[in-house]
């Protein structure tokens, strides 16, 4: 099993776990059916094209999916050890299409040592298509316990 | 204007919870009810007259839609014997309560404007959510403003649970589609 993870053992620059995940129209309706999202550029293709979204005329992803993502990114990593979100602030820079393959990544960019279990990281997310195009980019703040309390 | 049969098909296909079953999921039918861009007042605001009961359902379809394997998550004898007591809901299951409370509101409705584009959010957390909480919300129009020809909305939103804690605030950015066109040429630096 993995070493826990906690404040004081965690170095800069440390590159979270990344996730996959490919994109296909069943993905998009399943997510607007979970998160209540159901507008017409995610759902329907055919009014899609009738306004030439974006210029291009298709569906695209959720960005709240996307977000979703990029938390997981942080959930997968330390939620289970204690750790947990105290903030994320993310651009959304491309529409992610169906058919596109994206993955998520996060890097720890700075450490915050506070007194009575408040230290926390700065996490930088991002998330990149199969063209190695940003999709979206910015940043996480993530509360860690103390290594002593192991 | 209505969804395409096609897109209400598909839809119909993956509807799974009772909330989900009584969500109005063509946008475009009240797509006139929704709040304007121009007519956006900064400061108005509203509480939620809805409440959103967070139901074991409702947090399986949202980890089901996102991939979630995470034992914390999904299963209540592990997720027991962590520091976190017990089973709880992923950060982001904020926005189906989002689009649950500010969507069937009048301050806040613009969440479902046909074309709105989401172009990056800003969110702070507070208590985690679990099974069987109630929550709230109070929406609050916080700014609008036209860059590079297009319109951004941001609106405010603090969600409480049943015991009036705080659970998050959310500070969303739309960028609203046009939706007066006949009144384009009064809005200096929109893009036709």
């Amino acid at each position: 099993m993995s070493k826990k993870v906690c404040f004081e053992n965690i170095e800069l620059d440390y590159e979270l776990p990344s996730i996959k995940a490919n994109v296909t129209q069943e993905m998009i309706v399943k997510f607007a059916c979970a998160s209540l999202d159901f507008n017409p550029i995610h759902i329907d293709p055919i009014w899609a094209k009738r306004v030439n979204l974006l210029g291009v005329g298709k569906t695209i992803a959720h960005g709240q999916w996307t977000i979703a993502k990029l938390t997981q990114v942080i959930t997968n990593w330390c939620y289970v050890d204690g750790g947990r979100l105290k903030s994320i602030d993310i651009k959304l820079i491309k529409p992610v299409f169906v058919g596109d393959t994206v993955t998520f990544r996060g890097k720890v960019v700075a450490k915050h040592p506070r007194t009575r279990e408040m230290s926390f990281v700065e996490v930088e997310l991002w998330a990149e298509n199969q063209k190695g195009e940003m999709v979206a980019i910015g940043k996480a703040e993530v509360y860690l316990p103390s290594c002593a309390n192991k | 204007m209505e969804l395409s049969t096609e897109a209400k098909e598909l839809v119909k296909r993956f509807l799974k919870t009772e909330k989900q079953k009584n969500y109005q999921f063509d946008f475009l039918v009240d797509s006139q009810k929704y709040i304007k861009w121009e007519d956006v007042e900064i400061g108005m605001e509203e509480v939620s007259k809805k409440e959103f009961v967070v139901t074991k359902e409702d947090v399986d379809a949202y980890n089901e839609a996102t991939d979630e394997a995470n034992p914390l998550f999904t299963c209540e004898e592990f997720a027991k014997k962590t520091a976190w007591g017990g089973l709880i809901a992923p950060p982001m299951f904020i926005t189906p309560i989002a689009f649950w409370l500010a969507g069937d509101s009048e301050i806040g409705n613009w969440i479902k404007t046909p074309g709105a584009i989401n172009p990056g959010q800003k969110i702070e957390f507070y208590e985690p959510i679990r099974v069987g909480d109630v929550i709230k919300a109070r929406m609050v129009a916080h700014d609008k403003y036209i860059k590079r020809g297009k319109r951004y909305l941001i609106y405010y939103i603090e969600f409480f649970n049943q015991r009036g804690e705080l659970v998050v605030k959310w500070w969303g950015t739309l960028i609203l589609p046009l939706s007066k066109p006949d009144e384009e040429h009064k809005i200096e630096g929109v893009r036709k």
